[in-house]
């Protein structure tokens, strides 16, 4: 245990930690503000898929980085607007709809990957990004400041994100209509607008994460997400629907995988322990979310389809 | 003396599940790995009675299957404390009840099913020191502390097929049996032969599907005898449903497993009844003797494990019984062969399917498999499937290829064994290739392949300790399982061999995970480690760590050069066509399963290919090639 306490492997767990974070933080804090407008989407992790192939296909076939960011954040848009339509404009029940959504991802991804590209190739990764003098401090530097610019955005979009829902007139009309429709209606507030125009947010958001992980990666592959975008939807909940409070569980969630496989690597678990310790971050996220089930507060319509009466 | 006790199943998965935590929260605490079984010093025998347990998948009387080896532990001749956990007929429970009599101190654990062998490949390592007795099976799975245990059902239904012959008026005769595996098929198959042989015009059999479902047996047998028969026999513990049937139609039957007069006095002619006792003996003298498993047992009519129990209720015509006899002692000379006929093997192109649990073209362990049969020297139709990381849908596409008229079906997954074990037996005539597995589960239209693995990874960790500045190389695995870990264990072998003074080794837990294999080669190299290797589908993530990094990286499974054309230095790449070659010269024989193949160094199967965009220092590659003579002439060693 006294090798993992030494300052490189502190500082190589906590920027794993922050690697492992960013796909959490930007796929949660879109669907953060989904849910604050009363829309679930649990077809996240389809988004992500799709946003992920098509930004490693648009690098591997231009070598634009920045174009696969901008690839990823168009089809977690496009995948918004069917979402919208599906949910909003059809009032389709949010949790099967979600559904079908990470089932086409899936499937689509899967089968473009196939038909596009076939066996994995490597494309360029993101670089990282030294932020003047922040960079330069010893040790914190190197774990903080030495991250890719879709990182930054991810940690950035926390402020961001809180200032939306609770300074601007549009986090006001969000959060009103995921309480209290009827009122928000009204008053004059336009629920379907404002309900597809934040599903468009969290599901760019959530393209982005796509695109974030793929690129950290630089490779692709079926499923790639592995239920990634799940455990963000999963994050809100423990965040108690609050930018910080998502950030913290995606920051923990990572710190907790982290950890492991740095103790791993050093032998701290052995071999026959694997098992065990792969179980470790959901184990936690569980126990969190009991501690905090008494004081969560969910949106009000939450999954509840809007109908003018 | 026997003292007999049952627990509840519920109880046992409770406590199994404790048992569980409680083994797993020690294992992190570990300081030193378990000893292997193989280098285990012979147990002491337990003093005061021998606690044995029988983990059944029916009721302990069933007239059947479990109540044969509830009788014949009753029957050994030695103190035994038994305690019987029956009616699991879900294999969890089973599971649950095994690893809970382990726990519980029990010397003996019998685990009385073929499907339980799954579980018991999981439970059994865990606990050396006591004896796991398996069956029907005819293998041990590798396991040292198992003993496996088979009848040689087809015997007695010959004699029971010859006797029914000189009863039948009709000529006809119907067969009542479950699921077409195991020791049922080899008792209907026998008993088959025997009739045929003994002048019967027609064996009529129905498999019902199920082991359980008395109503569904009664009603084969009224269809039976809506179809002129007048003799019936069946096996498993559903056939009380037919023997009734027999009963009111007064119509005589046969038996098998246990001795069935009880069921009907008039009407049972004989049982063929299973003695385990005899080899069980067996099996305790050797744990007696400090060997807790690893050999095979069968019985049959020469050695007394099986025994033709005549009904003196039910009156023979004349001479029936002496020729039984007779019967009973050519089969036990040999004189009589009652194995059975082969099917024939279809013509024009052999038609193939796999079904892979990842992408075709995943430069890992599903191509290894398409890249194999493409390299076939025949006719090949291929059909593919892959992505097939649910198991169920595994399932589905295995079955609905073979139900396609496929010749060939393989499972390229040891995760698919279970569902081809229920899937095998209803085709007969399709050749079911599984792997990676070191045995048939006893199904004889099943080949396995498995790759020894630790071979190429002794060689590749051999190269990677010259390659080494730091003397720390990383490893990257999935799930600590099949052949990823003897690759793991063969290359840690081969590399602290070669002199590496360190192989951290990290198994992610997972064989999609790219980013948790990308992040488990970032911490390896957070720890000084400047060369890596890794096995499965995921470890791209991996190699995109290492080529950021400009580490060496070692292949397995695929050459994966096109990863990082400068960095890789050698893959260990796996060659099925040299076993598949093999399995299809015994089908077109005739032989459509039953046996397991493995690839290795020596037959070809399993072939380290060079990158010559890496460069190695001067010497490197002759002792690399001198390693693998070595481990082809068995001058090394490389088991872990």
């Amino acid at each position: 245990m006294g090798d993992f306490f030494t300052l490189s492997v502190l500082v190589a767990t906590a920027a794993s930690a922050i690697r492992l974070a960013t796909p959490y933080l930007l796929a949660s804090l879109g669907e953060t503000i989904g849910q604050r407008s009363g829309v679930l989407n649990l077809g996240v992790d389809g988004v992500m898929l799709l946003s992920a192939f098509f930004s490693y296909w648009a690098v591997l076939e231009t070598g634009n980085l920045w174009l696969a960011v901008l690839v990823g954040l168009v089809v977690g848009l496009a995948m918004g607007i069917l979402y919208g339509v599906i949910t909003v404009g059809l009032s389709a029940t949010q949790g099967i709809s979600g559904i079908g959504i990470f089932i086409f991802g899936l499937g689509l991804s899967d089968l473009l990957f196939r038909q596009q590209v076939g066996t994995p190739k490597p494309v360029r990764r993101l670089p990282n990004v030294d932020v003047p003098i922040l960079s330069d401090i010893p040790h914190l530097g190197e774990a903080l400041f030495q991250r890719n610019l879709l990182t930054y955005l991810a940690f950035l979009l926390v402020p961001a994100t809180a200032l939306l829902l609770s300074r601007t007139t549009f986090g006001l009309n969000i959060r009103s209509v995921g309480e209290n429709p009827q009122a928000a209606d009204s008053l004059g507030v336009s629920v379907e607008r404002t309900r597809f125009v934040a599903i468009l947010i969290g599901n760019s958001m959530a393209g982005l994460a796509g695109a974030a992980l793929v690129l950290q990666l630089g490779i692709f592959q079926p499923n790639l997400t592995q239920g990634l975008g799940f455990i963000a939807v999963a994050l809100v909940y423990f965040g108690a629907w609050r930018p910080a409070g998502v950030m913290g569980g995606a920051l923990l969630y990572g710190l907790v995988n982290a950890t492991v496989l740095q103790w791993k690597a050093l032998g701290i678990i052995p071999v026959s322990g694997s098992d065990l310790a792969n179980m470790a971050p959901a184990i936690l996220t569980i126990l969190a979310l009991i501690a905090l089930a008494r004081r969560v507060h969910a949106p009000s319509a939450l999954t509840k389809p809007f109908t003018r009466h | 003396m026997k003292r007999q006790r049952r627990l509840s199943p519920s109880i046992l998965v409770m406590l199994g599940a404790l048992a569980f935590a409680g083994v797993a929260c020690g294992g992190g605490d570990a300081e030193e790995p378990a000893a292997p079984a193989t280098t285990a010093a012979p147990t002491a025998v337990a003093a005061g009675p021998l606690r044995v347990a029988i983990v059944a998948p029916s009721a302990s009387d069933d007239l059947a299957f479990s109540q044969s080896m509830v009788d014949s532990v009753n029957a050994l001749e030695r103190d035994v404390e038994l305690s019987i956990t029956d009616g699991t007929f879900i294999v969890e429970d089973a599971a649950a009840a095994i690893r809970g009599y382990a726990e519980d101190g029990n010397d003996v654990v019998i685990a009385h099913g073929t499907q339980f062998g799954a579980s018991l490949m999981e439970i059994a390592p865990d606990f050396p020191d006591v004896t796991f007795v398996w069956g029907t099976a005819s293998d041990t799975q590798g396991l040292d502390n198992v003993f496996a245990y088979a009848p040689a059902a087809d015997e007695g239904g010959y004699v029971n097929g010859s006797i029914a012959a000189s009863l039948t008026d009709s000529g006809v005769i119907g067969v009542v049996g479950p699921i077409e595996a195991g020791d049922a098929v080899a008792y209907i198959n026998g008993f088959e032969a025997g009739a045929l042989a003994g002048g019967a015009s027609e064996v009529n059999i129905t498999y019902t599907g199920s082991f359980g479902d008395v109503a569904l047996a009664a009603e084969a047998a009224e269809a039976h005898l809506a179809n002129d028969v007048d003799v019936l026999t069946g096996t498993a513990q559903m056939v009380v449903g037919a023997v009734g049937v027999a009963t009111d139609a007064g119509v005589p039957w046969f038996g098998t497993q246990a001795n069935q007069t009880s069921l009907a006095p008039d009407l049972v002619v004989a049982s063929q009844v299973y003695h385990w006792e005899v080899v069980l003996e067996e099996m305790l003298a050797l744990r007696d003797g400090g060997v807790l498993g690893g050999q095979a047992f069968e019985i049959n009519l020469a050695n007394g494990g099986l025994v033709i129990e005549f009904n003196d209720g039910f009156e023979l015509p004349a001479g029936v019984r002496d020729a039984a006899e007779a019967m009973i002692e050519a089969i036990t000379n040999g004189t009589v062969d009652t194995s059975n006929a082969t099917p024939a093997v279809a013509a024009g192109p052999l038609r193939v399917a796999i079904v892979a649990p990842s992408a075709s073209d995943d430069l890992a362990f599903s191509q290894s498999m398409v890249d194999s049969v493409n390299a076939l020297e025949r006719d090949v139709e291929l059909s593919i499937t892959d992505g097939t990381f649910i198991v169920e849908d595994a399932a589905a596409a295995i079955r609905g290829y073979a139900e396609d008229g496929n010749d060939v079906v393989i499972a390229h997954g040891t995760q698919f064994g279970a569902s081809l074990m229920e899937i095998a037996p209803d085709f007969p005539d399709v050749t079911f290739v599984w792997g990676t597995a070191s045995d048939t589960q006893g199904l004889d239209n099943v080949f396995a392949y498995a790759p020894a693995a630790d071979e190429g990874g002794y060689v590749n960790g051999s190269i990677a300790a010259s390659l080494t500045d730091s003397g720390v190389i990383g490893v990257v695995g999935p799930i600590e399982a099949g052949d990823a870990v003897a690759y793991i264990n063969g290359f840690e072998a081969g590399a602290l061999a070669g002199g590496a003074s360190e192989v951290n080794i990290t198994y992610t837990g997972s064989f999609g995970d790219v980013a948790l294999a990308a992040e488990a080669a970032e911490a390896h190299l957070a720890n000084d480690v400047d060369v890596l290797t890794g096995t499965a589908q995921m470890v791209v993530g991996a190699v995109g760590v290492a080529t950021d990094a400009g580490v060496p990286w070692f292949g397995t499974q695929a050459n994966q050069t096109s990863l990082a054309p400068d960095l890789v230095v050698a893959s260990q790449v796996y060659h099925w066509e040299v076993v598949l070659e093999e399995m299809l010269a015994l089908r077109d024989g005739g032989v459509l399963g039953g046996q397991a193949f493995e690839i290795n160094l020596a037959n070809g199967g399993l072939v380290i290919e060079f990158n010559d965009g890496f460069e190695l220092p001067a010497g490197v590659r002759d002792a690399a090639e001198a390693m693998i003579e070595a481990i082809t002439n068995g001058t090394v060693s490389t088991g872990s």
